[in-house]
Formats: structure tokens, sequence, C-alpha cells
């Protein structure tokens, strides 16, 4: 097989010049001419309430004033993996901010005037802030109706309780296994909520016209989803599947958040109560702060068992995870962490019970890593400070109970190829783990910190990516899929991938942005699937186009086609030297035969891809005997900091993280996910800091303080390390990374904290505060 | 986000025709760089029945130095203040504290009397003023007078201005023949942030000392009982933690979402030992250079 | 109260008639159709809405749309003469530098503003210039980068080089 010409090269962005000239339209940025009406939502001030009326009289007096809905107007449940959420409130509010009623006018200042004119009157409610109250004995139930819930058979709400889900693991017998055990020890680990931050905030805008076509433009990762719900929940007007189209532009960042269906919803919504009109509905930041998936919060007990030599024989996990009020999609970010809590790791006894609690607070859903990052926290701070009472060190320990490929995993079937070992040598070494670096600063102390990760895609058995490509006249592609460039570059990874196949090169070749009528199906562009999953499509669309091309040479010329190879956008014959047909001579006109008729016509391909060996269904007790995740990207990281003893401020020298990504379509942008992912995950580290108060209302949702990374805050030097054991199912190998650049930072940063100062912080974030007055304390 | 309060706008070209407008106006709002008063109007914080922009009045745009006295126009700046040669050679650390003010953005429109004229408890401008014993120039329907910084500040967002008054300029006294100084300002990370608590030093001629401390108490603190101990003296190990044990009677700071009480008392310890070594070897001309971060 | 404003924008001669009230970012995008400066969190702490103002970065979120009247704005539109892309964004393109690309416009204008006063500088320099930008996506690096090497200043060290430079 040849050199890949365009897979595994560092390709400039094919969205690069929209993005950099300001020609890439975000959904705020679409005009929908005069008719354009405007949403502004009426909110609950109350965590938990009862709704006891609302009086919408004045503001449906106010002049430009077109409609005033609430719940009643919308009685429809939707979720995506459970049905437990409303459009608006119903008889209830569950957290502070919850949309309770939405009034449209024609411009936003009479929209924002009139919302202020909506009385509502609640009978307050005691409010449940925090997971233990919500699992104290005979808890007020914040989802009293929760055993009528439709959800996805994979999960296991307890009646009568405030747990909307229960995934049980076991596996082995970790009583044995702790008996066997020459150390036992356990400790518990909190991590509080996080916030997406994408610099875009949400926003829609739907309209349903008088031919009772509902279309909605919105910032999402999911438009064929959100088609679905919306599809679902507004059955009842009328509207069929094929009435509703969803069409999405460039998306400022997503990190999960903007995925399923969250206030998208209300632009459907609305809609229909003006037809006629579009109706926009834009979050502003602080709404995007307590009106849209969090990052849920975890209190995990993690109990490990080992042997002198450091071999891991039992692990019991109870991870307790702060929900939210509403967890149709957060429910199963309690699922996905639950099965692969053992982290990648070979342990022969487990036991995890990953509980999803409901409670007063803004709904938890999809965020980056998708609950990996949350509980490796506590369970690389675990192996750490194990490896430590063992007298190991924590490198080598990892090395050794490292996962290989087919070790059984949680649940049963078997770990895929990884290169797991060669990710924890390669970023050891980029920071020179064995190497004692002591300060010259007097007032600074250094240290290192290590972590291992891994994650795999947490999609229903049967999410699916599809692919068209066109052929134009002059030889250049269209690429027609319905996953979102929310600024991964996905885009140009697919267009690499058909360049290859194909041999049209990226400049003519473009990918378009989602329009559910026009692309067809992609479930979600989330868990890190795109490359492997549309890509996998994409290649069957490229080769699909292939094969018509080589038929339709063979056909027309009579010759063999095994002859014929494409190259450089030509048809060429491996026996005659002379032979060149270009592409666009016939891609769309076909071939003219001697007689003047014509063979072929345009090219069209057609690609799919969706996983048949991918199974929800195991014991509801023990997890065992399913194969709910298709496979694992792992990968290590190290980081070297030097705290100051007095101020407790950290700063970053040096962080490597090497991944295994099967093939690096375009390393470059790689490297991109490392970088970026790090960033972020090392803020959670560090500064995030999300705060409630009493009554439940988030009290810093804005920039000033709830502080992410700025230029200044970046570490020195970034290592990004690419190691690649393919991943046999993927396009040339590729394996899914995105998330996973993030999943690391906090346990290394918590780990190098207590190389460096022997103190062990066991709750994020670690702030200069929180280190400067431990070290005050420890004196 | 559109701001919902309607208001009457001027760009008046003299300090007599604002002031004229500041008296016929109940509720008027001063306009200068913005970046207080536009998200106060977004909030409905202020709901002022006339803003008064005073980009238009020259003579408030200007830096002078006269007679040593500097003198800060109430439309300039902290962008102008970080370019002004003035600054940068006889008030360097001026500098220093506009720097940490936002980022270029902010700082390419805020100005320094629209930091002190909302005297949020945190303002940069606050310690330094009260180090520097500045003036605010005032000017009023019954003319002009002049504010001493330790009487300007009178609680968190509350000053000593007067209605229909107009601050036209801060002047700031050359303290000695040389001086040099230090600002040290706590932030939860490396960008822009609010100060969580600071402390600006002064050094003078003979071993003489200002420190002031700001974000730890509604107005900025002159820690004059540690300059007390301080004048005349070497700096010793002892001698500053002997400032640092006065420091927690001197301030009053609260707990927030931002820092706690007990964290800001023990930074300021710190920042007030690291500012007050490097004030003293600035002024000696081997001090590390302004705007390095000491924390 | 209604005013009359009259301004240079991307050297055209705008007049224009505004409320007082009006902010400059909704006048700009909702008014004269100027898309690229973005409303992330208007309160001038994000910096995807900053526009020029004779040459000075600021957030046109923090500014009444009186505020521009006989003044001299520039947005992103506004730097590319004929559509030829500056050596920045040329540097942006090559070097892969934005992800989602919903800050690009503010810190192209900030190192815009940045490269036009100081043609080298540092990779502190670079980032202190952008602090006021926020960008979720990019961990900054190839963005300094590229801002770096426009007039072939040194590489800051930051991320390991990217690998072999592009082609198209």
């Amino acid at each position: 097989m040849s050199e890949l010409k365009f897979v595994g090269h560092d390709e400039i962005r094919i969205d690069g010049k929209p993005k950099i000239t300001g020609a890439a339209q975000f959904v705020d940025d679409l005009d929908f001419g005069p008719g354009l009406l405007y949403a502004e939502i009426v909110e609950s001030p109350l965590a938990h309430a009862e709704i006891k009326s609302i009086d919408t009289g004045k503001a449906e007096q106010m002049p430009d004033v077109v409609k005033v809905v609430t719940g009643k107007d919308f009685p429809f449940r939707f979720g995506l993996y459970m049905h437990d959420r409303f459009v608006f409130a119903q008889d209830r509010v569950r957290f502070v901010g919850e949309q309770v009623a939405a009034v449209i006018a024609r411009d936003p200042v009479t929209a924002k005037k009139a919302a202020k004119l909506v009385k509502v009157r609640y009978h307050e409610l005691p409010a449940i802030l925090n997971v233990e109250d919500a699992l104290k004995p005979h808890p007020l139930l914040i989802h009293p109706d929760l055993k009528s819930y439709k959800h996805v058979p994979w999960f296991f709400p307890q009646v009568n309780t405030n747990i909307a889900h229960w995934r049980k693991v076991r596996k082995g017998d970790v009583e044995a296994g702790f008996k066997q055990a020459d150390l036992v020890f356990e400790d518990t680990y909190t991590v509080p909520r996080y916030a997406h931050c994408a610099i875009e905030t949400h926003g829609a805008v739907g309209h349903h016209d008088y031919s009772g076509r509902l279309t909605v433009w919105a910032a999402s990762q999911s438009p064929f989803t959100q088609r679905n719900l919306f599809a679902e929940a507004l059955a009842p007007l009328g509207l069929s599947h094929k009435d509703v189209r969803v069409i999405a532009p460039f998306v400022g960042g997503g990190f999960g958040g903007k995925a399923g269906v969250s206030m998208e919803i209300l632009a459907a919504a609305l809609a229909t109560a003006v037809q006629g009109n579009p109706v926009k509905i834009l979050w502003s930041r602080a709404q995007e702060f307590y009106n849209t998936y969090q990052r849920q919060g975890l209190t995990a007990k993690t109990k490990i068992g080992v042997k002198k030599d450091g071999t891991i024989v039992a692990l019991e996990q109870t991870l307790h995870w702060d929900a939210g009020a509403y967890v149709e999609y957060g429910a199963n970010v309690v699922n996905a962490a639950g099965l692969s809590a053992t982290g990648p790791y070979r342990i022969p006894n487990v036991k995890i019970d990953s509980c999803c609690v409901y409670t007063n607070l803004p709904p938890g859903g999809p965020y980056r890593g998708f609950g990996y990052s949350e509980f490796l926290f506590g369970l690389e701070s675990h192996i750490n400070e194990t490896a430590k009472k063992l007298g190991l060190d924590p490198v080598e320990f990892r090395r050794r109970n490292a996962i290989q490929e087919g070790d059984p995993l949680t649940y049963g079937s078997k770990m895929n190829p990884s290169g797991l070992i060669e990710c924890i040598d390669k970023a050891a070494e980029a920071i020179e783990w064995s190497k004692k670096e002591p300060s010259e600063n007097p007032k600074t102390v250094r240290g290192k910190g290590f972590a291992c990760f891994w994650k795999a895609p947490a999609m229903p058995p049967n999410a699916s990516s599809t692919a068209f490509i066109k052929f134009n006249e002059d030889g250049s592609l269209n690429v027609l899929v319905s996953a979102m460039e929310i600024g991964q570059g996905f885009q140009t990874v697919m267009a690499q991938i058909a360049a290859e196949v194909l041999t049209v090169p990226l400049s003519k070749i473009r990918v378009e942005l989602p329009d559910t009528d026009r692309n067809p199906y992609e479930w979600q562009t989330v868990a890190s699937h795109i490359t492997w999953g549309t890509g996998n499509a994409v290649k069957r669309a490229a080769e699909d186009c292939r094969e018509q091309i080589l038929e339709l040479v063979e056909r027309a010329l009579g010759k063999k086609r095994e002859d014929f190879y494409l190259e450089s956008e030509t048809v060429r014959s491996r026996s005659e030297a002379d032979f060149a047909l270009p592409l666009r001579d016939f891609a769309i006109n076909g071939i003219m035969m001697k007689d003047g008729t014509y063979r072929g016509g345009p090219i069209v391909g057609r690609g799919m891809f969706m996983p048949e060996f991918s199974s929800a269904l195991s014991d509801a007790e023990t997890s065992q005997g399913g194969k709910p995740n298709v496979h694992y990207t792992v990968g290590a990281a190290a980081v070297e900091i030097e705290i100051d003893k007095e101020t407790g401020r950290l700063r970053i020298p040096r962080v490597a993280l090497a991944v295994d990504v099967g093939k690096a379509i375009n390393p470059g942008l790689v490297r991109n996910q490392v970088v970026g992912g790090l960033v972020q995950g090392i803020a959670t580290a560090l500064y995030e800091d999300m705060r409630f108060d009493a009554k439940g209302r988030l009290l810093n949702p804005n920039f000033t303080d709830y502080k992410i990374p700025t230029a200044m805050d970046v570490p020195e030097r970034v290592i990004p390390i690419l190691v690649e054991v393919a991943q046999p199912d993927g396009p040339y190998g590729a394996r899914g990374v995105g998330e996973h650049t993030m999943i690391p930072a906090a346990p290394m940063i918590a780990n190098a904290v207590e190389n460096a100062l022997g103190i062990r912080i066991k709750s994020m974030p670690i702030t200069a505060e929180k280190i400067a007055l431990a070290i005050k304390h420890k004196r | 986000m559109p701001i919902l309060s309607e208001f009457e706008y001027f760009k008046p070209s003299s300090v007599r025709e604002a002031v004229r407008l500041l008296s016929k106006y109940k509720k008027p709002a001063v306009l200068a760089g913005g970046t207080d008063l536009i998200n106060n109007l977004k909030e409905e914080i202020d709901q002022p029945d006339a803003v008064i922009d005073i980009k238009g009045i020259k003579e408030l745009g200007g830096i002078t130095y006269k007679n040593r006295v500097l003198t800060i126009g109430a439309a300039v700046t902290f962008s102008e203040l970080l370019d002004s040669r003035v600054i940068q050679s006889r008030f360097p650390v001026i500098a220093e504290v506009a720097k940490t003010v936002g980022s270029v953005g902010i700082r390419n429109r805020a100005t320094m009397a629209g930091n002190i004229c909302s005297a949020v408890a945190c303002a940069d401008s606050g310690p330094l003023l009260a180090a520097y014993e500045a003036l605010m120039l005032v000017h009023g329907p019954k003319g002009k007078r002049r504010a001493l910084a330790a009487k300007w500040f009178k609680g968190n967002k509350r000053t000593d201005i007067k209605k229909a008054e107009l601050v036209t300029a801060i002047e700031i006294p050359l303290p000695a023949r040389r001086h040099a100084g230090c600002y040290v300002k706590l932030g939860r990370y490396s960008g822009e942030d609010l100060a969580q608590a600071s402390v600006l030093i002064l050094a003078l001629p003979g071993k003489q000392y200002r420190v002031a401390l700001g974000a730890v108490s509604p107005v900025p603190v002159r820690a004059s009982k540690i300059e007390r101990l301080l004048n005349g003296q070497d700096l010793s190990d002892q001698l500053i933690a002997k400032c640092q044990a006065l420091i927690p009677g001197l301030i009053s700071p609260i707990t927030d979402i931002r820092a706690t009480k007990e964290y800001r008392v023990h930074m300021c310890q710190v920042m007030f030992a690291r500012g007050i070594r490097a004030a003293a070897s600035r002024f000696s001309g081997n001090g590390p250079e302004y705007g390095v971060n000491l924390i | 109260m209604k005013k009359k404003l009259s301004f240079v924008l991307n050297d055209r001669k705008i007049t224009l008639e505004v409320e007082a009230q009006d902010v400059l970012l909704e006048v700009l995008r909702d008014k004269l159709g100027v898309k690229s400066p973005k409303c992330g969190c208007d309160r001038g702490d994000c910096g995807s809405c900053t526009v020029m103002i004779s040459g000075k970065t600021v957030r046109s979120c923090m500014v009444l749309a009186v505020e521009a009247d006989g003044q001299r704005l520039t947005t992103l539109e506004g730097l590319m003469k004929e559509g030829q892309l500056t050596p920045l964004q040329q540097s942006f393109l090559e070097h892969n530098s934005f992800q989602c690309g919903f800050c690009a416009p503010g810190v192209i204008l900030a190192a815009t503003e940045l490269l036009e006063r100081n043609p080298k500088p540092s990779g502190d320099e670079i980032k202190e210039a952008i602090s006021g930008n926020l960008c979720r996506c990019t961990g900054y690096l190839p963005i300094v980068e590229a801002i770096a090497n426009v007039n072939n200043a040194l590489t800051p060290p930051g991320r390991e080089r990217l690998g072999k430079k592009v082609r198209s």
C-alpha cells in the first residue's frame, strides 16, 4: 500500500478562512427579516416550589407583545434518555432559573419589559440542595411521578426515592478480593459542578410556517436528535418528522453543553404559538450559566485492595452524583461513569454503585469527558496514595496494572487494542519523571504528578452516521454529513478521508453544515466519536463513489476494472501508461460512447456506519454480559508544577499528555485538542469554582466571578504525544479523541501538589487559597 | 442585552456646561469610559434621566506635570496613563497599577477618575491615591474645590461627591525628589481580576514609607501605624514581621465568593512583605522591574 | 432620546439615527449588519464584542452607539482591503490557530493593535495583549504562535511545533 497522501498530514482547516474573515455565521448572525419576533423567558426565583397561579394579563396588554405562553400551552414531556422534562414547568419548579412562561414580542426591549409584568405565585417547598439530603430516608420527592417516566432500557430508576438511576457493576467478588489484599485503603473525594462556558451562548430560532413546516436554526451539536425530540414532543400538534427541519450553522463551542435538547425546544414550541413568524430565543451569559446543562457534582467513596507488589485485587466505588432537577441526559453520564469507574486498569474484583440523584439545582448533563473527569479525580488520587503507602513509584504502579488488549472490562467484554504502556512511558519521559528537580527559590517547592485516563464513547448501541458525497462538474466534491463543526476540525478530517480515497485535493472539497432536510442522519456530535463513526461513513461513501467510477469505466470502455486506479483526480491504468481519464470529464456528464450515447451520469456516493456489535442489554444487578462501549481511547499525562508556599499559587513549567488515537488523521488538530483540553482541565483543577447560596441560586453566573483561562494562564510548555496503535474498525485505524485530553488534568495536579507539599487535597477546585491555608495550618 | 431605561444624552464641550446639565437633571450619570456605567445601565442598577458624556471636554483629556504636581484629567484612560512618559519616568508605580486594570480593551476606555468615583472597595486606584495623598479636583455649581483622597472615600461605592459636582482631575503631588513604589494585587489566577486584596507602597528618601491597602475594607486603608514602625529603619525580617502582625488590626476584609477573610489577611501580610522589599530595592536602584508580578 | 450619528465604519461614512440607550454592539450587528463582533457575555469580560475606535480596541458591548459619533470605527471586515487577508490572518490560517472561531474576530483585532505598536512582541507580551479575549477551545498556544510568527519573531516556547506546515 503506498504512502498516504492526505491522511496523517497537517492539512490546513477547510473552515479556517470563514473563521478568520468573519464570514462564518453562528445562529445569532442569521437574519430573518422584519417578521422576526423575540422571546423572553420568565424564570423561577425559587429552587423548589408549586406554581399556584400565573397572571399574564398585564404582559399581554403591552403594545407589541404578540403572545404570552405558559406550561399549560405545552404539557409535553421530553428527554433524550428519559422523559422527565417539560418545555415549561407544569405544576412545580425544580431549580432557580427554570422557565415558567415566555413573552413573545416584536422587539427585545418589549419582550424584556413585558416579561417583568408576568406575575407568578408560588408555594415554596423545601429545597434539596445536596445529595445527602436527597438520599435521607423518606425524603421529599423531587419527582414524585418517577415511576411513570419513559426511559431507555438500561436505566434503573428507584421509585419512591430521589434516585433516578442506579448503575450496579458486580464483577468477581470484592469481599474475597479485599481479604486477599495486603493493603485495603478507603477514602472520599468530592468534585463540584462545573460550567462549559463556550464563548457562544445557546440560541435558537423557530419558524412554524403556514404550510405546517417547522424549521429550527440552532447552535446545536445534535440536529437530528433535536429533530427527533421536537417531533416527538410536538406530535400532539400534528407534526411528523418529515415536517420538522433543523439547520445548524457553525457552533461557537459545544463541549457537550449544546448536545441533546435543552433550551432549543423553546424555539420549536414558541414557533408553534406564533405560526407564520420566526421567533428567536438567545440565552444571556447568566442564563447560559444557570439554565443549560452543568457538569454534575460527584462524591466518590473509593476503596482499593492491593498486594504488596502493587497488583490491584479489588476495587469498590460508591459514586453519588448531584445530577440536578432533570436528568434526561445526565443519567447517562452516571451510567457511563459507572461502567468504567475502574479506570484503565486490570482489576479482577469490582463493585461499583453509580447513583444518579435528583437535587433542586440546574440540570446536569453532558460535559466533555462525560463523567470520566469526575470519577478519575478520586481514582487517580487514590491510586497515588495507595502507591505511596506501598512505597512504590506511582508510574510503575500504573504500568503494572495497566489494562492491555484482550483483558476483561468491568462488564465482561474485552479491551480493544491500546497503547497505554507506550503512553505511560512517553508521558513520564517527557517530563523526566524520575529526575528530582528541587526549586532554586526558597519560597517555592516543585513537584511532579501523573495520571492515566481512558474513555469510551457513551452512546446507544445503534448510534449511526451517514454520508453523501456528490461530485460537481469541475471534479470538486460536496460531502454531506450531519456531524457538527463545533471547533474540533472534523470537517477537515472528513475531507482528508474523502481526498485519500478519491485523490481529490482538499482545496476542491467542501463539507457541508447540517440541514436535516438535505444532509443524511447523524446521531449527535458527542462522545468523541465523529472521526470514527462519521469518518467510517465518509470513507464508505467515498469508496462507493470509487466503485461507481470503476464500474462505469469498466462498462463504458470494456476493460477489467482491476486494471484501474485513481491518482490525482484521474482514472489511470496499470497496463496502459498513457491512459488518463479525468474525473471532471464524466463525474456529472457520464462517458460518451462512439455512437454518441452516454454511459453513467452523476456520481453520488453513499456511506453508512452503525456498529452492529454493541448492546446495552446486561444483567441489571451486575452489568455483566453487555457490550455497551464500542472501544476505549487511553492515555497518560504528566505535569511538573512549582508552588509558591506563601501564596499557594501554582505555575506549570511543563505538562505532557500522551494519547493513543489509533491513527492521527490530522496530527496538528489532535495536538490542538491536547492543548485546549489540558488548559480547560487545569482550570477546573485550579480556579473554576461554582458557588450556590443557601437557597440554590447561582452566585457567579458571569466571567467576572467564574474564571476561565486567559492567555496568561496557560502552562509554559505543553507536550502533546501521539501514539498510534490502530483501531481495527476505525477509518485508517483512527479512534476518537476530543474529550480525553481534559480528563487527567485534575488528578494529575492533585498528585503533583501532594508530591510537592505532602498535602493531599481531596476536593476540587484546588485553589491557591486552599493550598496556602493548608500549608499554613500544617505548620 | 438592551438597556431598558431611557435617558437624555449630552456631550458638553466645557466643564461649565457639564455642571449646568448635572444641576438640571434629577439623576444624572457621568459617562467617561463606560466600563462601569454601561453594565450598571444594563443591569438596572443605575437608572439615570440623563447621561453626561465628558469625553468632549478637551481640558479633561490631558496628563500634565507642573510644579511637582501630576494632574490626570478625568477623561484620561488607563492606556494613556501607561503610555505617558512623565508617569513612566517619575511615577512608575502608577503605570504598575494601571497595567493590572482589566485588559487592553478595558484600559483603552476606563478612566482613573471613573474608578475612584465608582469607589468600589476593590478599586485599584484607591490605595494608590491614598498613599500619594492625592487630591480630587471637583467642579460644582458653587465653584471648584479639592478633596483629599483620605476624605474622598466614604464607604463602599460612596464618595464625598455632592449633587451636580464633577471630578475634573486627580492631582498627585510628587512626594519627594526621588521615590519608588510597588503595587501588589491579589487575583484568583493570572488573567484580569478584581482585587481580592491589594497593597500599595511608596518608598521615599530617608527610609520613609507610605503603605496603603485596598479591597480589604470599605475604603482604602492608609496604614499609618505600620509607617510609624518603618520610618527611618532598615528593613529586616523582624521589622517586617512586626508590621505584618499589625495588619489584621487595620483591615476588615469580608469572606465572599472570591476569597475568605483568612486568606485575604494572610495575603495582605505576604504582599506587604514582598512589596516593601521591592519598593525599597527599587528605591536603591536594584529592584525588580515595574510590572513584574511578585505573587 | 433620538440622536443622529455620523461616523466612519471600515472606511465608509455612515449616518444613522439611534436612541441614546442603544448599545454599539447591537447597532453594529442589528442595524448595520456587521456581524463579526459577537455577544459572548454582555459585560466586557470576554472580548468577543471587540471593535476598534481610532485604532484602539474597545468592548463594544460597553459603549453606547452615540459615543461613536465623529469617530473612526474598524471591525474585522475592515481589516481586509479588497478581500485580501492581512499577513496576520494568513498566519492564523496556516497555524490552524482557531477552532470554533467565535473568539476570532476579537482576537484578530487585539493582535492587530499589538503588532501595530510592537511588530516583534515576546510571548509574554502577546499573551498579555490578548488576555482580554476569552477562548475556550484552543488553550491559546496556537494563537500565540501565529502572532509571534507574523513578523518572524522568535517562536515562543509553548506547544511543541505543529509538525510540518500545511498545504491547501
